[in-house]
């Protein structure tokens, strides 16, 4: 089920909220919850629903045990246990198929693919649920004793799909308490639009001055792989931030305060920052769980950033454009460490920013193909050896038919509207002024993407695939 | 006298308790704005969780001439391998009530505020521009209809035929017809084409095949037609688009013995008429007729020219074509055209067959458009998945045989006064051998009629399949 859809905006989330304010006690609504939760991947997955429910009962009697032995052989045995029996389950339906066709390649096989097909949401949720196993085992948290109340934090249906990835740790005493006020339901609301504002007005809209720019890699210009790629960049921005504010914002309206999961990340001055804004959760999730493991002694730090810039690809796709993605990255933090914070800072601001946003931009438009021989020719293209010369009437046309979306997509992906709002909260009557103004606005928006979805049903978000 | 320091703490006290009160008030306005925003915004989700359950659904969407998603029927089977839920969703999210009112209001008020049409021609492109055939490489490449994100498009219709002349992506058939790459420049909607000198070349030589395999006695032509791109499309943006003059004589270099019938001059010289739909990807019936002419001359036949005495002119004013249900371009939907036809008067008896050439029954060489939407009216022609025959008054004794896509449904009704008896099939629904059908009718003459898309795109193969078959 996609949240950009009327069936989700007008049918599944009414009806969900309704009978979550009319279920009274925290119990029922939390039975509340995991019932519409279930139904929502059911929706989607009505056979892997049970993949879910396995998985979560194996980590749940996983943290039973880690509980119950602390510091024991059998807490570390259900841990590795636990987390290699999520890595494998993600490996059999997400990597399977790239397995064999690479075991093919190397050695001339015959192997057939498995006919499995990537079960939504498993990236998402199988991180969570490793998330959580390791936090029993570093005794961060205390294991759930509940199966349902673990299964409701697992299958929450607004973080279920796509993210972000919510520690356990985050929503821990939410599950049994939150209070939720008129001020959270507002904000949750309003979060709620603005995603689907991303994703229905911006990014729906961007995918098309992108097809157009980049889907013919064999006839780009100079400029359409360039500007292609910025554009595309801005979609995945508005696209992915759109269901990580939808997210947020419904978690806020049934009280749960999920973390941000990407903080204006265009606005950073080298590649590092740029990972600390983007996709935070994912980041995050690398940096304390991955690079802990002791597995390459003195040589970890620089082994151990590429392994997680090699799986923070992977994850993305079981594609090698994705894992060239990832290193891509990669080596430039790598590069970005070797030279120091200090060094770094004493290069003038605006060649660092030029420097990440081209970084960013050529990462995006490996992040684009799939095909690896569309690849190099976008990369000549990029470069300047491309035959197509340096634009066409094409791109022309193109830019300036969306001349006042790419404005906008522009603009809004710099933190100037929480700028102003931080500038008037020093003033209260605007701040009054502009809380008035966005309450106003929001149901308009809402209004407007409602109308804008009678048309976008073959729109699903993109980093449903991940 | 008050005592200073109670004077002071009184003072003091005064103060905090008004900016107690003051924070009070500031909180009550902050809820109130709240309380405002959340019911407004829960009123939106009620009113359209009321409207989408309660109003009758659409379940035809004139504009993009397709029946809308209907309520699947439940098995198990469909409900474990997604595709219920998924039809289930689909249906809600497709059949919306009102879904025209809504989809007007998307074209011509919000996606018109993206950016601003280019230069003084007011071009705008839909879909990527950039398949152009340019390199030698991409000489093989045709268009393809496989990124178009459409839903099947049946041809909307109560005419008894079960077929469409618009094209189906769920069919192969269908590659080459229409590309996703549009531009709609001067109110005019125009397929920017691809083409394929190796396609092309292909296409002359089946053609070849058949002149070879049919012999002296049956002539064989080839009409490839041009589409409205060659004749509408400013001369600032002709690098947008590959050239259909090249193609078609790229095609026609490689003909042997069979005679090319040159309707691109032919339009040519008319072009200032209205001779292609602004908003449809076909030509429009006096673009058929037109080329029919020429056709005729090449074929040495007689020809009824378009006067009142001849035909019967028939005007359908709000016509809307295929190219806006791709598009959702303003300037299309908001500038319809007339859509004129011509019925001849001489008598015919017409019998349509399944594409077997079995089961005839006898009807009308034109529909009646009035059950039809108002995008749908180049079915007046008939279908696609069919054979028709046609017995005219004109005694010749040429038997005129017609390999045709949806182009060539025009042509017939000029045809009438021109050859004794006509076959019509569609070379993507034929399931007989071609060779032996046209030796079995007894054919004079065979055409092969169609646009360039189809010449040089996919559908150039099922002229060979149907040879071979």
């Amino acid at each position: 089920m996609v949240f950009s859809s009327l069936f989700f905006i007008f049918l599944f989330f009414p009806l969900c909220l309704f009978s979550y304010a009319a279920s009274g006690s925290i119990h029922n609504k939390n039975i509340v919850l995991i019932v519409f939760s279930l139904i929502f991947y059911a929706w989607g997955e009505p056979l892997y629903v049970f993949l879910l429910l396995a998985s979560t009962f194996v980590n749940f009697l996983a943290g039973l045990f880690i509980g119950k032995y602390k510091g024991k052989f059998l807490d570390s045995f259900s841990t590795f246990f636990a987390v290699a029996f999520d890595i494998i389950m993600l490996g059999i339906f997400k990597y399977s198929g790239f397995i064999i066709e690479n075991i093919n390649l190397i050695f001339h096989s015959n192997f057939n693919s498995p006919d499995i097909h990537l079960p939504i949401g498993i990236s998402f949720y199988t991180f969570q649920i490793i998330s959580y196993v390791i936090d029993c085992h570093w005794e961060t948290v205390t294991p759930q004793r509940n199966f349902f109340k673990l299964l409701m934090y697992i299958s929450l249906f607004p973080q279920l799909v796509a993210g972000p990835i919510v520690r356990y740790s985050t929503i821990e005493k939410e599950i049994d308490s939150r209070k939720v006020n008129i001020k959270d339901i507002s904000y949750g609301l309003n979060r709620l639009i603005i995603g689907l504002a991303k994703k229905v007005l911006i990014a729906n809209n961007l995918s098309i001055v992108v097809e157009s720019m980049l889907g013919s890699p064999h006839n780009s210009t100079f400029f359409s792989a360039w500007f292609g790629a910025a554009m595309y960049a801005l979609q995945i921005y508005f696209d992915f931030s759109g269901y990580s504010d939808m997210a947020i914002g419904m978690g806020r309206v049934f009280g749960f305060h999920f973390d941000e999961n990407f903080n204006h990340p265009f606005i950073c001055r080298d590649v590092t920052e740029f990972w600390q804004r983007w996709h935070i959760s994912l980041s995050t999730f690398f940096r304390d769980y991955l690079l802990y493991i002791p597995i390459f002694g003195k040589r970890r730090k620089y082994a151990g950033l590429f392994l997680v810039w090699f799986c923070t690809g992977l994850w993305h796709g079981a594609s090698w454009n994705f894992i060239l993605w990832g290193l891509y990255y990669g080596l430039f933090i790598f590069f970005e460490m070797k030279l120091g914070k200090k060094q770094i800072k004493k290069i003038p601001l605006f060649i660092r920013h030029v420097y990440s946003k081209i970084v960013i931009v050529i990462g995006f438009g490996i992040f684009y193909y799939e095909d690896l021989g569309n690849l190099g020719c976008f990369f000549k293209n990029i470069f300047g050896f491309g035959s197509n010369g340096f634009i066409s009437s094409s791109d022309k046309i193109t830019f300036v038919n969306n001349v006042y979306l790419i404005i906008a997509a522009v603009i809004l992906s710099f933190p100037v509207i929480s700028l102003f709002k931080k500038m008037s909260e020093r003033i209260y009557p605007a701040k009054i002024c502009i809380s008035a103004v966005s309450a106003f606005c929001m149901p308009i928006i809402l209004l407007i993407c409602s109308i804008m979805l009678v048309d976008a049903t073959k729109n699903p978000f993109l980093y449903f695939r991940f | 006298m008050p005592d200073q320091s109670n004077i002071k703490k009184n003072e003091s006290f005064e103060l905090s308790k008004s900016r107690s009160n003051k924070r009070k008030k500031r909180i009550i306005l902050e809820s109130k704005i709240s309380i405002i925003n959340t019911i407004s915004i829960l009123f939106i989700f009620i009113v359209g969780f009321l409207f989408l359950l309660v109003f009758k659904r659409d379940t035809v969407s004139n504009e993009e001439n397709r029946n809308l998603a209907s309520f699947p029927e439940f098995s198990f089977q469909s409900y474990f391998s997604g595709e219920y839920t998924e039809a289930v969703t689909n249906y809600y999210n497709d059949s919306v009530p009102h879904r025209s009112f809504f989809k007007k209001i998307i074209a011509s008020k919000l996606l018109t505020l993206k950016g601003k049409q280019y230069g003084n021609d007011r071009i705008v492109i839909y879909g990527s521009a950039a398949s152009k055939d340019k390199s030698d490489v991409a000489k093989t490449t045709s268009i393809s209809l496989t990124s178009l994100a459409l839903t099947t498009m049946k041809a909307v219709t109560t005419v008894t035929t079960t077929v469409t002349t618009v094209p189906d992506i769920n069919n192969p058939a269908a590659d080459g017809m229409i590309s996703n790459n549009i531009v709609v420049v001067n109110k005019r909607g125009l397929m920017l084409f691809g083409g394929s000198f190796a396609n092309g070349q292909e296409y002359a030589s089946s053609l070849n095949e058949y002149k070879k395999a049919l012999g002296k006695n049956v002539k064989v032509y080839s009409m490839v037609c041009p589409t409205a791109v060659s004749y509408y499309m400013p001369e600032n943006y002709l690098d947008l688009t590959a050239s259909e003059k090249e193609n078609i004589d790229n095609i026609n270099s490689y003909l042997s013995d069979v005679k090319p019938v040159d309707v691109f001059t032919a339009l040519l010289y008319h072009k200032n008429e209205n001779i292609y739909s602004r908003t449809d990807h076909h030509w429009l019936p006096l673009g058929a007729y037109y080329a029919a002419k020429a056709f005729a001359k090449d074929a040495e036949v007689n020809f009824a020219e378009l006067n009142s005495t001849n035909y019967d002119t028939v005007s359908l004013p709000g016509y809307v074509g295929t190219l806006y249900g791709y598009t959702q371009s303003a300037d299309l939907i908001n500038n319809p055209e007339n859509f004129v036809y011509y019925i001849p008067k001489t008598n015919c008896t017409v019998t349509r067959y399944t594409t077997s050439f079995t089961d005839g029954y006898s009807d009308s060489l034109l529909l009646n458009p009035k059950n039809m939407s108002t995008s749908s009216y180049y079915m007046v022609f008939g279908g696609d998945e069919q054979i028709t025959q046609v017995n005219t008054s004109c005694k010749n004794a040429r038997t005129l045989v017609i390999f045709k896509d949806s182009y060539g449904n025009a042509l017939v009704p000029m045809l009438t006064s021109s050859f004794e008896n006509i076959y019509v099939c569609d070379m993507r629904y034929f399931d007989l051998n071609a060779i032996s059908f046209i030796q079995q009718v007894g054919a004079t003459d065979v055409l092969f009629a169609m646009n360039t898309f189809s010449a040089t795109g996919g559908n150039h193969d099922y002229i060979e399949q149907n040879r071979v078959k």
